[in-house]
């Protein structure tokens, strides 16, 4: 085991986390002049934040959305982005977890929970927030909502800037006003 | 044109612009820029390893992600350039190899001889330091320092989690008393009542009630009714009013802590009044405190839990940023081996190739070539040496080339001073012989060849060997004559014989001093002819005789003849018989006179020839008007001409040549026995510029060793002559600026050769008539 770590030391800025393949189930609806956008982890994503929440860190699960437009011969256009960012820090004298989720830097909810079925719940997706307008739609056209998950604080062995997305998915829609 | 000798260009140049090279000087020649290099990877790395001994104080996640994103950065650039590095010095010392660069092998072996050191070495450290700090970190988070932090930590959070159900208990308990009160009522004695129980009994440190009452928004809002403390209860009661309103709102789990200033902490939990039809009339928040030091207490074991706990979460991370530094420091060192033996090998082997070119350049002819000193080590010495090498080289050349220069011009002149002296010994009629020390013939003219008879390999061989004939003993011996200094050989004088002449030969022989009265450096030997000289001072004694006989003979002659005359005029009336002796004597007497009176003219002839009165004439004329007086003499004799088509006029005087071709043919016609041919030809030679007759017969010829003396006075092969004729054509010829010559005759006979000049140019090739 110990080589193997030892080999994983020598190649790990090579390497990818084991793991780091954990999918995102996405779904987009377009209404009322919103996108609305909905998120849910697939996968054990909170076993590699686990020791880090019970220790009293505050982890950090991030959500990058991209409203995106395909484009045939070149590189999907991207039309709007937006961040959704849940947190959680587990008070370990009273057993309890202080949850939040900010949109865009924007607190969109915050409470303690003693659950931690409702925390894993919380932080591992989000349901129906308007994260984009559809004034920039064009009607009936395709799009997809591309989501990348990101973990913090980080648990490897090396530090990769690139390319270290927990998981990802997409969700395809047409836009009919 | 010559360069004027000064100092190099590089030098100078180098000399003036030394700060601006070493500003141009790259960066591993620049030994500040390296320190200052070397400097900042040091502090670097001391800022690594003061990092490193804080991080025990530094946040888990600033390690886990600033740190070790900085040193996982690091390590990969250090990686790259390693590798970057490395493959470079491959390509570039493969490159270096296949051009067969000077000193590329050593170049290679030295940086190879470098990393094997290091790399070696360096990757077991890495290993064996990563498996410690493996095992370090491994040996930090074992099964009973976890059993412990979690067992101090469930205490603590067990004694919080009884002491918050306490509350929640107790005001549950009250939140139902309350619920048959009015609490909206004037009267708050019975409520306080209620609360005072459970405070007195210590079992409450705070009890506060508050009222519901719907908002302007329509959210319930908790307004305060009575509260009962305990004694020791701070006033730290800002965050009863936001629990109460969180529990009226309907919020299931209410409950907060709240610190105190004396340090310890009020644990508070709410219970919503309800009246008898469920509705919420108000609020109940019991609060009960932790003492100072229980709180404390509590917090230390959380928070010593949760470092541990952070720790061993962050175990992979952290262990991760000490694995990183490790990497680092190796890969520094790595990388400082790799770029420390190419700096070496560069630095060693640099000066050696500029070196190593200067002499190839240098050896090239470019004496001017200077190498730059770059360093100022025992590399720049050796420059400097080198330097100073080539700088006496191209001194030392510039003489030679003045030299050379001069002994071009002396070799010229001399060479030039020896065709002339070779020119004139080819020419001269003395012929010139030298040996050298050794006993060799190393000289021999023309003439020397043409006289001693000998051949072109006479050069080189030794004298005693080439003058081995029995004739030219004298030469040998003068060859072999041990030198005197200060005394010359006597001349010679010898006669040999060739081509059937004898020929008088004067020796001379003379030694070759070197420069400054050295030893002998051999000899010269000088011959020189003197046949004709003999010949004419035989001529001239002769000449002086006949003179002298002419004179005393000639004299007494008439006397005697008249004496005759009368002895025979005196007996004329004598006895017949004594008449006829003094007539038969007398006779004999008159007539031997008259032959002595012929033989005294001839003589008195031979001594006074006149000088000859040249003028232009016609030879074929001449030779035509003289043979017409043979014609019908002879009957067996065929005489016959075979002159040239043109012959040019020849000044001569008519009468003495006539003379010549009279006594020629005379000869001819008495050697064929008067009965033979005899053919005269003329021919003209332009080359030569003379005019050629000759007189030959087909008969018995001349034995060879008389053809020479056929010319000398008194020399005669007839039974009768005087032998003055041939004497007297050699002295008409010789006084016409001629020669005549004699020779065997085709297929038999004799051949008299008269070249007279007739001192024009050209006029063409001859053309013979039958």
């Amino acid at each position: 085991m110990m080589r193997v770590r030892l080999l994983a030391l020598v190649l790990g800025a090579f390497v990818l986390e084991a793991g780091g393949q954990r999918g995102v189930d996405v779904g987009a609806v377009a209404r009322d002049g919103r996108v609305y956008v909905s998120a849910k982890l697939t996968g054990d994503v909170l076993s590699g934040l686990e020791d880090a929440i019970q220790a009293g860190l505050t982890a950090t699960i991030t959500y990058e959305a991209e409203l995106r437009h395909p484009v045939s011969v070149w590189f999907d256009s991207t039309i709007a982005s937006a961040r959704v960012a849940a947190s959680v820090q587990h008070d370990t004298l009273t057993r309890r977890y202080q949850i939040s989720r900010t949109v865009d830097g924007r607190v969109d909810d915050s409470r303690v929970s003693g659950d931690r079925a409702d925390v894993a719940r919380f932080v591992t997706g989000f349901d129906r927030l308007p994260l984009f307008s559809t004034a920039d739609l064009d009607p009936n056209e395709e799009y997809y909502v591309r989501v990348r998950v990101r973990t913090r604080p980080s648990t490897t062995w090396f530090f990769w800037p690139w390319g270290r997305d927990a998981a990802s998915g997409v969700a395809r829609f047409t836009f009919i006003p | 044109m010559r360069e004027t000798p000064g100092p190099p260009t590089s030098l100078r140049l180098s000399a003036a612009a030394e700060p601006a090279a070493w500003r141009r000087r790259p960066f591993r020649d620049n030994p500040l820029q390296v320190l200052l290099v070397i400097f900042a990877l040091v502090a670097v790395l001391a800022g690594m390893m003061t990092l490193l001994y804080r991080s025990s104080r530094l946040a888990p996640d600033f390690l886990s992600e600033f740190v070790l994103y900085s040193l996982s950065i690091v390590d990969l650039t250090m990686l790259v350039g390693l590798v970057f590095f490395l493959a470079r010095s491959v390509i570039k010392m493969l490159v270096e190899r296949k051009r067969g660069l000077p000193f590329a092998r050593y170049r290679a072996k030295l940086v190879l001889a470098l990393l094997g050191m290091t790399i070696i070495p360096a990757v077991l450290v890495l290993f064996a330091g990563s498996q410690l700090i493996f095992n370090s970190v491994d040996r930090w988070f074992n099964a009973p320092m976890d059993e412990i932090l979690e067992s101090s930590q469930r205490i603590a959070s067990d004694y919080y989690s009884d002491r918050q159900r306490q509350v929640s208990g107790e005001t549950a308990r009250l939140a139902r008393a309350l619920g048959a009160m009015d609490l909206a009522a004037a009267d708050l004695r019975p409520i306080r009542d209620a609360l005072s129980e459970p405070v007195t009994a210590q079992r409450l440190t705070l009890v506060e009630v508050f009222r519901a009452v719907p908002g302007l928004d329509g959210t319930p809002q908790a307004v305060p009714v009575v509260d009962v403390a305990a004694a020791s209860a701070g006033a730290a009661r800002a965050s009863s009013g936001r629990l109460a309103a969180r529990a009226a709102g309907g919020e299931p789990d209410s409950w907060a802590r709240e610190p105190l200033e004396n340090g310890g902490e009020l644990l508070r939990a709410a219970a919503v009044v309800r009246k008898g039809d469920g509705t919420a009339a108000g609020v109940v928040v019991g609060s009960v405190e932790l003492t100072g030091d229980m709180a404390l207490r509590a917090r230390r074991m959380t928070k010593a839990y949760e470092s541990y706990s952070q720790l061993r979460a962050l175990k992979r991370p952290l262990t991760g940023v000490y694995l990183s530094f490790f990497l680092m420091v190796t890969l520094m060192i790595l990388v400082s081996a790799t770029w420390m033996g190419l700096y070496l090998a560069k630095r060693i082997t640099r000066p050696v190739g500029l070196l190593a070119a200067a002499a190839r350049e240098i050896g090239a002819g470019h004496f001017d070539h200077r190498v730059e000193r770059e360093t100022a080590d025992e590399f720049g010495s050796l420059v400097d040496a080198f330097n100073s090498m080539a700088d006496e080289l191209a001194t030392n050349r510039r003489r030679l080339e003045q030299s050379s220069i001069d002994l071009e011009r002396k070799h010229a002149e001399v060479e030039e001073r020896r065709r002339f002296t070779e020119a004139v010994l080819d020419r001269v009629a003395t012929g010139v012989v030298t040996i050298d020390p050794e006993g060799r013939v190393t000289t021999v003219n023309p003439a020397a060849a043409r006289l001693l008879g000998l051949g072109a390999d006479a050069v080189g061989r030794p004298a005693a060997a080439v003058f081995a004939a029995p004739d030219l003993q004298p030469l040998a011996a003068l060859a072999a004559g041990a030198y005197v200094p200060g005394r010359e050989w006597p001349a010679q004088e010898i006669a040999l014989t060739r081509e059937g002449r004898e020929v008088q030969l004067a020796l001379a022989a003379t030694p070759l001093h070197g420069e400054g009265g050295r030893a002998p450096e051999g000899r010269v030997l000088v011959v020189d002819d003197i046949t004709p000289l003999i010949r004419a001072q035989k001529v001239a004694a002769w000449r002086e005789v006949a003179r002298r006989l002419a004179h005393e003979i000639k004299n007494p002659l008439t006397p005697i003849q008249l004496c005759a005359q009368r002895l025979q005029r005196q007996f004329a009336s004598s006895s017949d018989q004594v008449r006829a002796v003094v007539d038969e004597c007398t006779g004999t007497i008159v007539g031997e006179v008259e032959a002595l009176k012929t033989l005294v003219d001839e003589f008195s002839q031979f001594a006074r020839m006149p000088a000859p009165t040249r003028v232009p004439t016609d030879v074929h004329q001449l030779l035509s008007s003289t043979l017409a007086l043979y014609d019908g003499l002879f009957q067996h004799v065929r005489l016959e001409t075979l002159f040239a088509v043109s012959v040019p006029p020849v000044r001569l005087d008519p009468d003495q040549i006539r003379r010549v071709v009279i006594n020629l043919v005379d000869n001819a016609i008495e050697a064929v026995g008067q009965r033979g041919l005899v053919v005269v030809e003329t021919r003209h030679d332009p080359a030569l510029g003379v005019v050629r007759i000759i007189v030959a017969d087909d008969g018995p010829g001349i034995a060879p060793e008389d053809r020479d003396k056929l010319f000398m006075p008194y020399y005669s092969t007839k039974k009768r002559g005087s032998g003055l004729g041939l004497a007297i054509v050699r002295r008409i010829i010789a006084e016409h600026g001629g020669t005549v010559d004699v020779g065997p005759n085709e297929p038999r006979g004799t051949r008299f050769v008269i070249d007279l000049p007739c001192g024009d140019a050209d006029t063409g090739a001859p053309r013979e008539t039958p």
